[in-house]
């Protein structure tokens, strides 16, 4: 989908807007150049709330209100406020044997009405869609299903982004529940694994259809008796996973509630002398995060070293000697004749025959000689198939020879570093835990009530969060172990109907649905894995490049990923992690985050906006700069909105990559901001025709001003 | 051909383990991301079914009758294709338990003697990552260390 225009009446201070975007693909970038308090998050809800109504709004559009803050009352009582959005969207059908691509418009327009009483009561807003053609429009059915298609609700904060909203996917504030779960959600739509969730449910439900035929045939016997369990165990499996749900849900509540008194405890020890207390509390926190990853690094280090090649060369080093004894008596016996190949192609290389004659390329004499030693490698192709791979497995295992050859283990040096390593931590994890319990104990002998009342509630709320971890914990091994007897079950019931006459059909059902329900879980686990990849390591690229961080020469931020729980994680040096708020700047967090929302839409593969707010905020020079040319690259289309600030130092890649500038002005900002009194009485949004090089008699701002006659003077 | 690096000989090949092992690699392969690394060391299935072909081969243990049980399949053998010098390995281990380099044209054969050899050392697998006061991680570490060690190989 592209952007082409949109069309605001009395949302808020947009009273009469209308906004046209670049959909060019080798100017696929749009500029609105507006100040702040210009409109520029009143557009973004405006965008989202035609495409997705009230639950887009802030708060779900619960006592938000949309008609202008000045409505007067002479105007109505009664006010019709109205988005309309044209976009484009690009199909590819294969038409006699080539692909075509095919482009349509759309027209949508929702529109909703704010009675001005006491209460300013909104009416249900309104959506329509059109398709746009020469002769006009046509207006078709189910506009939401349509929208929810082409721009999936759950993935409303990637394509629709505030600049600083979007640091909620890393910002340590948020509970780590919390940030996964944005992350997951933003993936899981992505990928459209609420499809596959949907067929699992319905062969579930198909399972059971299956079972009850199995009931009927069975009568008094012990299938029925079989079927029946399996039917009581489904109601129990249901109830498990609310169970389970629920748990999590509490889980997360408290682990926010835990978060939340332990900045408020934070808060309290900044006053006073408790100070100094207050920053080892966090340090010694902070260096047990640090060494917990650590171990869990050297711990997973460890568990590589079993499937790697040294343990496999140094196993079976007498293995591969006899094998290789086996391959060298026919290398040397002449057997391996492919390797005439690799020894013709470095005579054609060096231009010198085995015999010592010239083969020149070029050279008329060398011609014949050089058409000679082609057709004899075509020969040796054509040889037979085992002498191929013989000679493959000679040459291309000499390395698992080599490493077994030596005499000393490689496993085993590998395997003193990992234990030395995971020592040294696991010592130093210990001391530093030493170190907390005794910082823990200062605090407590505190005599400052506030703090203990504070440290009292933490107990409870962590009490509670504790209790619901084991619920949960509680809840996924009874459906673990619910699950497996359901299968042993099945199988029993399927022995059953075996026997049974009238069972075979059933049995073939069974069989289906069981075959059915085992791909889908796999594809599921598959997708999840592989996309999950996909995304990280892009958007480890994007940012890497962003920032110009180079791991290779040193940099202080190698890489980044997406781990398997949805976390986004920073590395430093020695794979030490990085929390985004202590150890990045505002600039690497914003990339960090635009790179994130960037590698999603493009995995995605949907061609989508990016509407993106103030995206150059706190960032300057190269990053700038470079955050900009990134994004230009890896979006369909995007339209930002920029400050003044964030355009300068910018004007070049803007003239570059830009089908489309202008600048939007709030008339309020006279006369304090801007210099011309714009004449307007309303609080409203105008735009005018200024590119981020010009500037006329609406938009010239008071500091443009004083800047050139500074100048000029 | 196999010069491709990616070649995968093994590619439509299951490979089943008795169904009586099926508990030992659910508890000792990490099966998601929470796994607790020092009671599961096996990152995949295939690591635990590799080490115990390397195993058997180092012991000179003779392969097992897959026949006689009955199977449940564990790993694709398109996972092969992730880690090529697997496939050689395999390929070499095959020539020196057959004596017969014809071996190599016969994809199946190899990975059955393979699984033969793999079903005959997981007992001794799990042994090592049972026996000793650690967790298995550490067991399993310290045997295959005194393994290694020594030099005189059967």
């Amino acid at each position: 989908m592209k952007l082409l225009r949109a069309e605001f009446l009395n949302f808020r201070m947009l009273r009469d807007l209308e906004l046209t975007f670049s959909s060019k693909p080798d100017r696929k970038l749009t500029v609105i150049r507006a100040a702040n308090e210009s409109g520029k998050t009143t557009i973004l809800h405006g965008l989202q709330w035609a495409f997705y109504g009230d639950p887009a709004l802030p708060g779900k559009g619960e006592g938000f209100r949309l008609h202008p803050i000045d409505w007067k009352a002479g105007e109505g009582n009664r006010v019709e406020i109205t988005v309309t959005v044209d976009f484009e969207l690009t199909s590819y059908r294969r038409a006699s044997g080539q692909m075509r691509e095919a482009r349509q418009r759309y027209r949508l327009v929702r529109s909703t009405s704010e009675e001005l009483d006491s209460r300013s009561r909104r009416s249900g807003s309104t959506v329509k869609l059109y398709k746009l053609n020469d002769s006009g429009a046509s207006s078709f059915g189910a506009p939401e299903a349509f929208v929810n298609d082409e721009l999936p609700p759950e993935l409303r904060e990637v394509f629709f982004t505030d600049g600083d909203r979007a640091l909620s996917f890393i910002e340590a504030n948020a509970a780590v529940s919390d940030k996964r779960q944005r992350v997951q959600r933003a993936i899981r739509s992505l990928l459209g694994l609420g499809v596959i969730d949907d067929a699992i449910k319905h062969v579930h439900k198909s399972a059971m259809e299956v079972n009850k035929k199995a009931k009927q045939v069975g009568g008094d016997g012990e299938l029925n008796a079989i079927a029946t369990d399996l039917d009581d165990m489904e109601d129990k499996r249901e109830e498990l996973e609310a169970q389970l749900e629920d748990a999590n849900q509490q889980f997360r509540a408290f682990d926010e509630s835990v978060n939340k008194i332990d900045r408020k405890i934070d808060a309290a020890l900044q006053k006073g002398d408790k100070e100094k207390l207050r920053k080892a509390i966090n340090d010694t926190k902070e260096n047990i995060k640090q060494l917990d990853t650590q171990l869990e690094a050297a711990n997973k280090e460890h568990s590589e070293l079993f499937g790697s090649r040294s343990i496999a060369t140094d196993l079976l080093a007498p293995v591969f000697a006899d094998a290789f004894e086996r391959l060298g008596e026919l290398h040397e016996q002449g057997k391996i004749p492919s390797t005439t190949i690799p020894v013709l192609h470095e005579c054609l290389d060096a231009e010198v025959c085995v015999c010592g004659e010239a083969l020149r390329a070029g050279d008329p004499g060398s011609d014949k000689r050089r058409a000679h030693i082609h057709k004899l490698i075509d020969d040796n192709r054509r040889a037979d198939e085992i002498q191929e791979i013989i000679t493959e497995l000679y040459y291309g295992a000499k390395e698992l020879q080599g490493e077994g050859d030596t005499g000393s283990s490689a496993w085993l040096n590998e395997y003193t570093k990992v234990v030395e390593r995971h020592d040294d931590l696991q010592e130093l994890r210990e001391r530093t835990g030493r170190e907390f319990r005794k910082l823990e104990k200062d605090l407590e002998s505190l005599p400052d009530t506030d703090i203990q009342g504070l440290r009292e509630t933490r107990r409870q709320y962590k009490a509670r969060r504790d209790s619901y971890l084991s619920k949960k914990s509680v809840a996924e091994t009874r459906l673990e172990r619910l699950r497996k007897d359901q299968d042993e079950m099945e199988a029993q019931r399927d022995r059953f109907l075996r026997e049974q006459k009238k069972g075979t059909r059933i049995l073939a059902e069974s069989q289906v649905t069981q075959d059915v329900k085992k791909v889908l879980q796999r594809a599921y686990e598959r997708i999840t894995h592989e996309e999950l990849q996909k995304v990280s390591e892009l958007m480890n690229n994007i940012f890497l490049e962003m920032i110009g961080a180079d791991p290779d020469q040193g940099a202080i931020i190698q890489r980044t990923e997406i781990s398997s729980e949805f976390d986004i994680i920073v590395y430093g040096p020695n794979g030490r992690t990085l929390n985004p708020d202590r150890d990045l700047n505002g600039a690497s967090r914003r990339a960090l985050t635009l790179a994130f929302i960037l590698a999603l839409t493009k995995v995605s593969e949907v061609e989508a906006p990016n509407v993106i707010d103030t995206p150059l905020g706190m960032t300057s020079g190269f990053v700038k700069r470079s955050i900009l040319r990134s994004a230009v690259r890896e979006s369909a289309q995007l339209i930002l909105f920029l400050t003044h600030d964030e355009i300068a130092g910018c004007e070049e890649i803007i003239d570059e990559n830009a089908g489309v500038v202008f600048t939007l002005t709030n008339p309020a900002h006279y006369p304090k901001m801007l210099v011309n009194d714009p004449g307007v009485v309303e609080r409203k949004v105008l735009r005018c025709t200024c590119d981020h090089h010009k500037d006329c008699q609406l938009c010239q701002r008071r500091f443009d001003m004083e800047t050139d006659l500074d100048v000029a003077s | 051909m196999m010069a491709d690096r990616y070649f995968n000989p093994f590619q439509a090949i299951d490979i089943n383990i008795p169904t009586e092992f099926h508990e030992e690699f659910t508890r000792y392969c990490q099966r998601s991301a929470n796994a607790i690394i020092d009671q599961s060391p096996f990152q995949r299935m295939v690591d635990l079914w590799f080490l115990s072909v390397c195993v058997a081969a180092r012991q000179g243990l003779e392969p097992a009758d897959i026949a006689k049980y009955d199977t449940r399949k564990i790993i694709d053998g398109s996972i092969f294709g992730s880690d090529p010098w697997r496939v050689h390995a395999l390929m070499l281990i095959a020539i020196s338990k057959s004596g017969d380099v014809q071996i190599v044209s016969e994809p199946r054969k190899m990975i059955s003697l393979a699984n033969g050899l793999a079903v005959a050392g997981l007992p001794k697998v799990i042994d090592m990552l049972k026996d000793g006061d650690a967790e298995p991680i550490w067991n399993l570490s310290d045997a295959i260390d005194v393994m290694l060690r020594k030099r005189d190989v059967a």
